[in-house]
């Protein structure tokens, strides 16, 4: 029995770093890594489908937050991130010249991509070819609201002159992205703020109660349709291209250019609508990321 | 405390609490500190209101202590957060309570139930372990046990009594701050606000104003509980 039970607690002390091992250190090993929600999984099981298909032995890992993995990423311990192309622009731009550096990122994915790679490099990164699709902040209102006041766009919002109460993140009001874009671009009337974050259950929930009448979100949130609300069209270009982009250890890059390939082909494929459509089988219809991207690569030709 | 390695994040911390627009408006400083305040301090009365009474009357009688204590003590195991987001959720909903703001009953809640178990349990073990003797001697002289209570054991437990409010005080001030969480008000709101935007010095800002005034809070308390003592310094 006991010698059993130390057999065992050793067997299990001795596989937790040697899986660590086999994860980041075997060069013929990809290692993708995503942030902690349904968008990141997706995107990171179709890279893993794609690479699969192409030959590689891939893995999946989830290591969260960009600060977290950016310096693996560099070191070559994690292969590929599924990440956002102004998001990890700034982030770049934040490491490399500090917290106030002015923002590089811009509503241009090929201006943006283009100041991107510009910064990867000194990292050893390589940002790929982006995806069509993008998850942009963007603001909804509730179906009713724009249908009343005829609105479909930003512009209409500011030019019905109604004053309305916004909910974002916390550091929207001083933001060119967020409120102060809303006003100074648009000429929206912002009568009030609700710190409720961006996209958050809270920020959805206080549009449907009519707490706020402007709430931010992406643009690929799946539950906008059966929560009642709509996006309006960012029809002034206030806000920076987030397109889905991999971004890949540049050493490991330069041998594989096979991978290269199969992950461009993706991003060619890939759409804004595409991905809100698998988000919402995983988040409305309980079904799991990897079958989602799988179905989603055989139905397209991909894998 | 330096992600980015190399640039000092005092520097930065420091140029934070120079500039004067985090002084004044409605998301300046004093404006925060008296929001936390309020959030603190009405948490406590709550917790005091409910806490007090009971921990008397059970340490009096010297009997359902055990209870008591570790029934309070439940609310040390259970983690704040999860707390705060249940109640804000289901029971109490988000709606805007008055200065207490959004998710404002489900705070005040959550931080009361956090300041229940030094309050309780020093309050039972500081009456209960006055001196059998001392009481005895009252309830010779012929007090009732009111009396007993009002002016024998309550004076004596004080130090331990006045122990566990500071306790209680130090800890709500502190985690006051996951109001801001829940788009609550208070100096949580700094935190949050630094995290969300990137800006390493405004967290640090903000969690040493917290931890400063925590301090002198605690400083303040430790003297109230030293003037106190009935009994002559020295004599326990």
């Amino acid at each position: 029995m006991h010698t059993r039970l130390v057999r065992r607690t050793l067997i299990a002390l001795l596989a937790v770093p040697l899986m660590f091992t086999a994860g980041c250190g075997g060069s013929d090993k990809v290692v993708i890594v995503g942030q902690k929600f349904t968008e990141a999984d997706i995107m990171t099981q179709l890279y893993k489908a794609v690479l699969d298909d192409a030959g590689y032995s891939t893995s999946v890992k989830n290591l969260g937050a960009r600060d977290i993995y950016l310096a693996p990423l560099s070191k070559g311990d994690v292969t590929i991130s599924a990440d956002y192309l102004s998001s990890m622009t700034e982030a770049l731009n934040r490491k490399a010249n500090g917290d106030d550096a002015a923002k590089v990122a811009s509503s241009d994915p090929d201006a943006t991509l283009k100041e991107l790679n510009k910064l990867a490099a000194k990292d050893g990164l390589t940002a790929l070819e982006p995806a069509k699709a993008q998850d942009a902040n963007a603001f909804a209102v509730t179906k009713k609201f724009a249908e009343d006041n005829h609105l479909t766009t930003l512009s209409d919002l500011g030019e019905l002159g109604q004053p309305v109460k916004l909910g974002a993140n916390s550091d929207c009001p001083e933001r060119a992205d967020c409120q102060k874009g809303l006003e100074d671009v648009y000429g929206i009337k912002i009568s009030g703020f609700e710190p409720t974050g961006f996209g958050s259950q809270a920020t959805k929930d206080d549009l449907v109660k009519g707490v706020t009448q402007l709430g931010s979100v992406g643009t690929t949130d799946a539950t906008l349709g059966k929560l009642g609300l709509v996006i309006l069209e960012d029809d002034k270009s206030v806000q920076n291209a987030e397109n889905l982009v991999p971004i890949v250890n540049s050493d490991w890059l330069k041998d594989n250019e096979k991978a290269k390939k199969a992950l461009d082909k993706l991003s060619a494929a890939l759409t804004t609508e595409d991905l809100t459509t698998l988000i919402g089988k995983v988040d409305l219809d309980r079904e799991k990321a990897a079958d989602v991207a799988k179905a989603y690569l055989k139905d397209k030709g991909l894998i | 405390m330096d992600p980015d390695g190399g640039r000092p994040v005092i520097r930065d911390v420091i140029a934070w609490f120079r500039d004067s627009d985090h002084w004044h408006g409605p998301s300046g400083v004093p404006t925060l500190l008296g929001q936390h305040t309020l959030l603190t301090l009405v948490s406590l009365l709550i917790a005091a209101a409910v806490g007090l009474p009971l921990a008397l009357w059970l340490g009096h009688r010297g009997r359902g202590g055990t209870f008591a204590v570790n029934l309070s003590n439940i609310g040390r195991a259970i983690p704040i957060v999860a707390m705060l987001s249940l109640l804000s959720l289901g029971v109490f909903g988000t709606e805007a309570l008055g200065p207490f703001g959004r998710s404002g009953l489900a705070t005040l809640v959550t931080l009361a139930l956090f300041a229940l178990p030094p309050i309780v349990t020093n309050t039972y073990t500081g009456v209960a372990e006055v001196d059998r003797d001392m009481v005895e001697a009252a309830r010779g002289m012929g007090m009732g046990e009111l009396d007993v209570l009002r002016r024998v054991e309550l004076p004596l437990a004080m130090p331990l009594i006045v122990a566990g409010i500071r306790l209680a005080v130090v800890q709500v001030w502190a985690t006051a701050t996951i109001a801001a969480l829940v788009a609550g008000p208070g100096l949580g709101r700094i935190i949050v606000h630094g995290y969300d935007s990137f800006q390493t010095a405004e967290v640090v800002a903000g969690s040493l104003i917290v931890a400063g005034v925590a301090l002198l809070l605690e400083l303040a308390l430790a003297l109230v509980q030293k003037l106190m003592d009935p009994l002559p310094p020295g004599s326990r």
